[in-house]
């Protein structure tokens, strides 16, 4: 197994702390994303693993080697750098074999493989092509193709996509996940964009501001079980509510001031031992909109029911977002799908509405 | 009607601008360049014949212009070799000092040309500061012959050029995107093939243009030659001065000037395609 794994890596610019003592583990064969704002330090962790800066402290393995100390050049690590670095005194063949050219391998093998890996990237009516006069995603294929065709250990890709117009980045998130089926490579993707990362990763990390990484887990764990308001609002809308924390044997309920009493589960927080558990702390609710069934209709059976006025309505095609007020004091938002199998009803301004859900889609928040 | 007027004029207005505005260097290259050119060609055939250009096919001649053409291209191959490790650390290595360490570089050459070749002849003279050093400790007995010689010649000229060589590096290094060398050193290289197969290429064309900036100057030198190198006539620019300044001579001079520069021009001429076919670009 050739695990990337940092432990107690810190690092500073010029007297600023960015990292400090981050331990990660990225598994070996895995798509794994690092999520954060711009300028928490994901990057710096992406250059440290690519050997393009050193730690201050710390060390940083692949599988059982210490690579702290190794030249990037040395590394078993290759990098889809941000707008490429593509050589553009050099065609597409040669940026592709430049790796296998300063190895030293022989011309015919370059050949054959530089050939080979262009066919399967799409580029074979470009081989001799100048890459600036590529397009965005033909120039992110040469920029893949240049990187893998080593096969390294670990391919770190510094938001390969941020240059693209929003179609051809999903069409691009596909073709990454499926080279990363093919390959078994391991890739630590880097973006701030929430979207690219729950889409690509099989394993994500999300940092703060502060640098400090806040959760790790699969995509579907973040999004549902966020550990925090700020994952949960970074990787998606959420509506955060703040309560008291009621525990009355094995049940758990959180009182909203002027809002109301909702039960909530605790069975992952147990289990995992969180500390902050206790009768009358101050937590946070979150609870993601389209989680929340809004209709004019009196329910029974849900874990909330909330009577509210229509706020404002925005329709984007597939789903309309409501804005709806509850009290005197809060605003919800809400999402609902236009599925339409079944008639909907009719929802406008100021109209009077119920909003409903169920205690499973509530998570509670220590902060 | 008034406006469509006033667009049509708008309209002819932006697109005579940039050749208005190119008005006074084409005037400026026609008075003080086109003209002389043609008024030396003139000159040189004062008679509708060769006749003032057959007598530099002798020998004597030919030498100076092939030393001349050789001098000038190691002056410039020098100048290249060591201003680019000079331009190289201050971009690369100099960090937030680098604007000042380039102002300490070009310092010495706001103070005039001749006084930088007088005191080179003081440096390099038979009782010269290298002579005495180098007696004093022992490692020569009789003092070098180090002045008048071509070695002084392309010493001195390369000092005296060194600017024209650094100023497109820097400006050419200066644009060179840093990230080329860490995709280099990501796919494996080592620091002398990152050099070799991206630097050396991706600023190309500065040192292209440092190249003939040096060379071309070099190649008319005349200054230096006369008071470093002894001999009066081993110099295209000496005879082109010997000739022009005689009254009875001035055809030669011009005969001799319009052949060299054509020779310049193949020795340019030459030199861009081969580095053409070398980098391919």
């Amino acid at each position: 197994m050739k695990d990337v794994i940092l432990r107690q890596v810190s690092k500073s610019y010029r007297g600023e702390q960015v990292l400090e003592k981050i331990n990660l583990t990225i598994p070996s064969g895995k798509f794994f994303a690092l999520l954060g704002p711009s300028g928490c330090g994901k990057t710096t962790i992406l250059r440290l693993i690519g050997g393009f800066e050193q730690v201050d402290a710390g060390t940083i393995f692949i599988g059982d080697t210490n690579i702290t100390d190794l030249p990037s050049n040395q590394r078993s690590v290759n990098t889809v750098f941000q707008n490429y670095a593509l050589f553009p005194h050099l065609n597409v063949f040669e940026n592709v074999a430049y790796s296998l050219r300063v190895r030293g391998v022989d011309e015919a093998t370059i050949k054959t493989r530089v050939m080979q890996l262009l066919k399967t990237f799409g580029l074979e009516r470009r081989v001799y092509a100048s890459v600036t006069e590529l397009s965005g995603g033909q120039q992110q294929r040469v920029a893949l193709a240049r990187a893998i065709i080593n096969e390294p250990a670990v391919l770190l890709l510094d938001e390969p996509l941020a240059a693209m117009d929003y179609r051809l980045r999903e069409k691009m998130l596909v073709e990454l996940i499926e080279l990363q089926d093919s390959l078994q490579t391991t890739f630590l993707y880097v973006t701030h964009d929430p979207f690219e990362a729950l889409t690509v990763a099989d394993q994500m990390a999300i940092m703060n501001a502060d640098g400090e990484i806040e959760q790790v887990g699969t995509p579907k764990e973040i999004y549902e079980f966020p550990v925090s308001a700020f994952v949960a609002k970074f990787v998606g809308p959420a509506n955060i509510l703040r309560g008291k924390l009621v525990l009355v044997d094995e049940t758990a309920q959180v009182i909203v001031p002027d809002l109301g009493m909702f039960p909530v589960d605790i069975v992952r927080q147990k289990e995992e031992n969180f500390g902050w558990l206790i009768n009358d702390r101050t937590v946070l609710l979150s609870i993601r909109p389209e989680k929340i069934l809004i209709t004019k209709r009196s329910l029974e059976g849900y874990a909330a029911k909330l009577e509210g006025i229509v706020h404002s309505i925005v329709y984007s095609g597939r789903s309309t977002e409501y804005i709806v007020r509850v009290g005197d004091s809060f605003t919800l938002r809400v999402f609902e799908q236009n599925e339409e199998h079944i008639a909907q009803e009719v929802i406008d301004y100021d109209d009077k509405v119920y909003l409903y859900w169920h205690q499973k889609n509530v998570v509670v928040l220590e902060r | 009607m008034n406006l469509l007027k006033k667009n049509v004029l708008k309209k002819i207005g932006d697109e005579a601008m940039p050749f208005a505005l190119g008005i006074p260097a084409f005037l400026w290259q026609i008075l003080f360049f086109y003209i002389p050119l043609l008024l030396v060609f003139i000159l040189s055939f004062p008679t509708f014949s060769w006749e003032y250009f057959t007598p530099f096919f002798a020998s004597e001649y030919v030498s100076v212009i092939v030393r001349t053409v050789l001098i000038a291209l190691s002056t410039a191959f020098f100048c290249l070799c060591i201003a680019y490790p000079i331009v190289y650390l201050i971009v690369f290595k100099g960090g937030r000092f680098k604007h000042m360490f380039f102002l300490f570089l070009l310092l010495p050459f706001l103070t005039t040309f001749l006084l930088h070749i007088y005191a080179w002849m003081f440096v390099l003279e038979r009782g010269g500061v290298i002579n005495v050093l180098l007696q004093s400790v022992g490692l020569i007995s009789e003092p070098l012959h180090l002045l008048n010689s071509s070695f002084a010649v392309i010493f001195v000229m390369v000092y005296c050029y060194l600017p024209f060589m650094i100023l497109p590096l820097y400006s050419s290094l200066e644009k060179f995107d840093k990230r080329f060398f860490e995709a280099s050193y990501d796919l494996g290289a080592t620091w002398w093939q990152t050099l070799w197969r991206v630097l050396i290429p991706l600023s190309f064309p500065g040192i292209r243009s440092g190249f003939f900036l040096v060379l071309v100057p070099a190649f008319g030198e005349f200054a230096i030659p006369e008071l470093v190198g002894g001999d009066k006539k081993m110099f295209v620019g000496s005879i082109i001065t010997h000739y022009t300044m005689g009254a009875q001579t001035a055809s030669l001079g011009a005969a001799f000037t319009l052949l060299t520069a054509f020779i310049l021009l193949i020795v340019v001429v030459a030199v861009y395609g081969i580095t053409v076919k070398i980098f391919k670009q």
